[in-house]
């Protein structure tokens, strides 16, 4: 399918998907929130890698691959970072990242 | 612009889908009003105690496990797509990856995560 | 399309150990654990063999995907030989604080693993990979004192840089995707050199420097590195700031002075500006520190600083420079944190502090602290000296600022590591019995020291090493 779609739409949404997660992650304080921020900045790089695939190298698939991969890394990290914050809550009763202060500047 | 008669379908089709869910109900749904209605639960009994109440972390455990063993199944179509082409080879491959998930499994089985406690 | 497994002999045996160590462990009953460290050491011990005797193998697979070459077995040798110290150091803190589970070593496996495939890796997707194997296992082992609240702490801090981190690094990638069309880094490397520096690359690059420098603990991306070092089990924080930190630069150096060699103009101010951010931050930080891990993560700010100034020229014997350090950079600060872990097995405390008179109690150990530390410092004859001898000469034509600072810098780090020298030969213990390490601690210490004195004194055979591996980096 040929198409008169500008790739630069795509980069815009992506780049304003990146901010918006990046500025999520900087600023929460929850680390439930900081980790759904992060997985917007990946949605973001996924978005990228695939729209790019279409516009420069269609005949090969390296964007969809690299998203797949991103895919199931991040999936892994987030049930590595939610095991992490239940046994925190079982510790401390708490997810709030102003309260991880056992340990100071 | 031909291209747009996509995007455009895409988003009518969003909107209706979403949209008429909702018209729907609100149109055919049977109208009764009393006090009971108004509460939280439609349930016939009064709430007891706070709502924040703490659910088992089995719970999450769970969740947990099927997050990690459902995102791999992604690895299995594009597989499952060029299964010809790959041959006794992509067969033996598939086998260790999956063979790998399994470790995984018999390890959360054997630290008691499958366990209703 | 043929493929040459024979290339990949030194992964596939480290997946083969992973996967073993793995499998005894569920299978053993949890009493007879006791041999399952042995059977990873052992393991890591032959597959080290192997990479020796595989260095000459030369070879590309997959177009480019993974690079075999010089550059990567030096690497890959340089993580093998921090892990075979680390476990084989701190066998009796891992029995005792850590309990006898043989996920600790799997993990380890294959945080080594991904250590090595970074370090061959030829595009981006074996790259992020790797990084990404390396990350995951790391944060396991950071929060694995599951009972402890601070090592918890360190663990979810350090999962959510690592997180971050990777999406810049990842958003980075994708813009150089956009700008050359392909992610192989030697046809990333082509693209550059012939067109012009676009915005979209120029953007991409900025990217990889934030999230790279996250992953280096740069100054100003280090914020959570002391607070994790703090946190996480003393081997492994010894594993992280050794195995994370150089790999990550095998990356940096592959990415930037391979891939974007064409767009040097642009990042060289970029990456001297970190590196003497990081000299200065982590070295005047340090002072203060009252904890002895502290103390070290902020050193180890330091030293990242320092091996950034190798980079900052893209040129051969900047790589060497960068190699020679950070190889000598394991022998000292494996060796700091072995005393640390043997003399928290003792008075449970890491305050420096409770090191007063620790030259009574342990003689050996407050020996090597000393030499380590001096090595650190760049003191002669001992390696450190020789190191930062090679970087800082390749940075004199053009950057004689940077070297004036590196100068100045060391200085002052040579006061807060005297610091914790006088504590411990000095000050009077206020316990004055001896502290009994165990032999494997002891022949840890001692390879540490040795190996930290005898590169100072006679740096030509490792010199010489890291200059053919920096040649065949070159050879595309």
């Amino acid at each position: 399918m040929g198409t008169a779609l500008n790739p630069s739409y795509f980069m815009v949404l992506s780049a304003a998907l990146f901010a918006i997660g990046l500025y999520g992650a900087l600023s929460r304080k929850n680390a439930i929130a900081v980790l759904i921020s992060i997985e917007i900045m990946l949605t973001a790089v996924n978005i990228n890698l695939v729209a790019i695939n279409k516009f420069l190298t269609p005949e090969a698939f390296i964007g969809q691959i690299f998203a797949i991969f991103v895919i199931t890394v991040a999936a892994a990290e987030v049930g590595l970072g939610l095991a992490i914050i239940i046994a925190i809550y079982r510790n401390r009763h708490t997810v709030d990242l102003d309260d991880f202060n056992w340990m100071k500047w | 612009m031909s291209d747009w008669v996509g995007v455009a379908l895409f988003l009518v089709v969003g909107l209706v889908f979403g949209a008429g869910g909702l018209l729907t109900s609100f149109l055919i749904h049977p109208r009764s009003k009393n006090k009971y209605k108004l509460e939280t639960y439609e349930c016939g009994l009064p709430t007891e105690g706070p709502s924040w109440i703490r659910f088992k972390t089995q719970y999450f455990t769970y969740a947990l496990m099927f997050v990690i063993f459902d995102v791999e199944v992604i690895y299995l179509y594009p597989w499952a797509v060029s299964f010809e082409n790959l041959g006794f080879a992509g067969l033996v491959k598939m086998f260790i990856f999956i063979f790998i998930l399994v470790l995984g499994l018999w390890y959360a089985w054997k630290e008691g995560a499958l366990e209703w406690k | 399309m043929h493929f040459d497994f024979s290339l990949l002999t030194t992964e596939l045996s480290m997946f083969i150990l992973g996967l073993a160590t793995f499998v005894l462990g569920l299978v053993v009953p949890s009493r007879s654990r006791r041999g399952i460290g042995a059977f990873a050491l052992f393991g890591l011990l032959a597959v080290l063999g192997l990479t020796v005797l595989n260095w000459d193998q030369q070879g590309v697979l997959l177009n480019g995907m993974y690079l075999v070459d010089r550059y990567a077995m030096f690497f890959k040798i340089l993580c093998l030989s921090t892990a075979i110290l680390v476990i084989f150091g701190s066998l009796r803190y891992v029995n005792e604080h850590l309990g006898n589970h043989f996920e600790y070593y799997s993990t380890i496996v294959f945080a080594t693993l991904g250590m090595m495939v970074i370090a061959s890796a030829g595009d981006f997707i074996s790259l992020y990979l790797g990084i990404e194997l390396m990350t995951i296992s790391f944060i396991i082992l950071v929060a694995f004192r599951s009972q402890d609240g601070k090592s918890l702490e360190a663990g979810i801090k350090y999962l959510l840089q690592a997180g971050l981190s990777s999406a810049v690094i990842l958003y980075g990638f994708s813009l150089i995707y956009a700008a050359t069309g392909t992610i192989v880094i030697l046809e990333v490397a082509h693209a550059t050199l012939q067109g012009q520096a676009s915005p979209l690359l120029i953007a991409g690059m900025v990217m990889l420097v934030a999230g790279l420098g996250f992953k280096v603990s740069a100054v100003p991306f280090h914020m959570w590195s002391p607070d994790v070092y703090e946190g996480a089990p003393t081997p492994v924080t010894a594993f992280l700031a050794v195995g994370s930190k150089a790999v990550s630069f095998a990356a940096l150096l592959r990415l930037f002075v391979a891939g974007l060699a064409g767009v040097h103009q642009q990042w060289d101010i970029l990456v001297a500006v970190l590196a003497a951010l990081s000299m200065i931050i982590g070295n005047l930080v340090a002072i203060p520190q009252t904890n002895i891990k502290r103390l070290l993560a902020y050193s180890s700010i330091a030293q990242a600083g320092y091996l950034l100034v190798g980079l900052v020229t893209a040129s051969p014997a900047g790589i060497k420079a960068v190699m020679f350090y950070s190889f000598l950079y394991v022998f000292a600060t494996v060796g700091a944190f072995t005393v640390v872990a043997v003399v928290y097995n003792k008075i449970k405390s890491d305050e420096i502090a409770d090191y007063a008179g620790l030259v009574q109690r342990a003689p050996l150990a407050a020996a090597v602290m000393l030499i380590c530390l001096l090595s650190m410092a760049g003191i002669p004859p001992l390696a450190g000296f020789v190191g930062k001898f090679y970087l800082f000469s390749t940075v004199v034509s053009g950057y004689l600022w940077l070297v004036y600072l590196g100068l100045i810098m060391s200085m002052i780090s040579v006061y807060y590591y005297l610091r914790v020298v006088l504590v411990m030969f000095r000050d009077d213990p206020k316990d004055p019995a001896p502290i009994e390490m165990g032999s494997a601690a002891n022949i840890t210490l001692i390879i540490t020291m040795v190996a930290t004195i005898f590169l100072g004194i006679y740096p030509n055979p490792l010199s010489e090493v890291a200059n053919s591996a920096a040649i065949s980096f070159f050879l595309k």
